[in-house]
């Protein structure tokens, strides 16, 4: 088995369209046929083969490269206008994730079609690494000073609330929450995510993994909302009073 | 910070209505999100465990993010 840490060297050659690849067939049953100029029919061809079966055979070479210049065109597509992404990101995209999936190849259900799940992984992780980016200037201490600020009249307003009484209640209710119910941790993950921070970025400031910092999110929504349950105010007054 | 905006107040509103008592984390939504996105397309009915990364795309904006960019290349074959 070749293997997939060195760059697969697909005939696509980072111009944007599948081109030529034929190999022998696996099981005696599948050729792969990219053609040059026919997405559609490299896309019916792609999605006829037996993915798991051929990636882990002994002689995948061709499979790999067939498969990186899948997600290559995928990725191409997903993000054509982003004016941050250049082919050269796309090759790494395409390259981390083709890495990604076949770490995952287990993992693989049958409940979609191979090339959408494959797909679903490329497209994680390239906009995960366009958040990386965007945001790797954020340090965990700031973050933790806007959480504290998030308790502070100033920062969570009424006034925002425009007017009226019940949303003054419910933003009262939420500023009461924040203070008393949540840790300087919760708060801060709170306010990274109202600021647009990504999740995976938070991850990392909290020197934490996904599933540990999204139980912290989780914990402090939830906190937030039995807060304001036993403050009378259930999710149908706050949708009714923020309906508009 | 600076002063929450009327649209971020929203937001947090809305995360705070959004919550379920059980959900479906990031990694579990990305495992789902192929068969949701196919579904979703084909017009076909989601099914229970399909729902709970429903509800995940209403708290989590970077899923919803991917699943639109998946769904892009996804109308793009068809």
């Amino acid at each position: 088995m070749i293997s997939p840490s060195r760059r697969a060297s697909a005939s696509s050659a980072g111009n944007g369209r599948l081109e030529p690849v034929t190999a022998r067939p696996s099981a005696g049953t599948i050729w792969l046929a990219f053609q040059t100029g026919s997405t559609k029919l490299a896309t019916v061809v792609a999605e006829e083969i037996n993915w798991p079966e051929v990636l882990r055979g002994r002689d995948n070479a061709v499979a790999l490269a067939g498969l990186r210049a899948v997600l290559l065109n995928g990725l191409r597509v997903a993000l054509r206008d982003r004016a941050d992404v250049n082919d050269a990101h796309l090759e790494d995209f395409a390259q981390d994730a083709l890495l990604k999936v076949l770490e995952r190849l287990d993992q693989f259900s049958g409940r979609s079609k191979f090339t959408t799940w494959a797909h679903a992984i490329a497209v994680n992780v390239a906009f995960a690494e366009l958040r990386r980016k965007r945001w790797q200037d954020v340090s965990l201490d700031a973050l933790v000073a806007d959480g504290r600020e998030l308790t502070e009249p100033a920062t969570l307003a009424t006034d925002a609330a425009t007017g009226d009484e019940e949303r003054r209640r419910i933003v009262g209710a939420l500023r009461t929450a924040m203070t008393e119910r949540l840790s300087d941790k919760q708060r801060a993950v709170i306010a990274g995510l109202l600021e647009g921070l990504p999740f995976n970025q938070i991850v990392d400031l909290l020197g934490t993994n996904r599933n540990a910092a999204y139980k912290l999110v989780y914990d402090a929504r939830r906190a937030i909302k039995q807060h304001l349950m036993a403050e009378g105010i259930s999710s149908e007054t706050i949708r009714t009073a923020f309906a508009s | 910070m600076k002063p929450l905006t009327k649209e971020q107040l929203t937001g947090l509103i809305h995360l705070v209505g959004a919550t379920h008592e059980h959900e479906l984390d990031c990694s579990g939504c990305l495992a789902q999100a192929a068969e949701f996105a196919e579904r979703e397309l084909a017009g076909l009915p989601l099914g229970e465990a399909l729902v709970r990364v429903e509800q995940h795309l209403e708290v989590c904006p970077e899923c919803r993010e991917e699943l639109l960019a998946l769904k892009k290349i996804l109308q793009a074959q068809a």
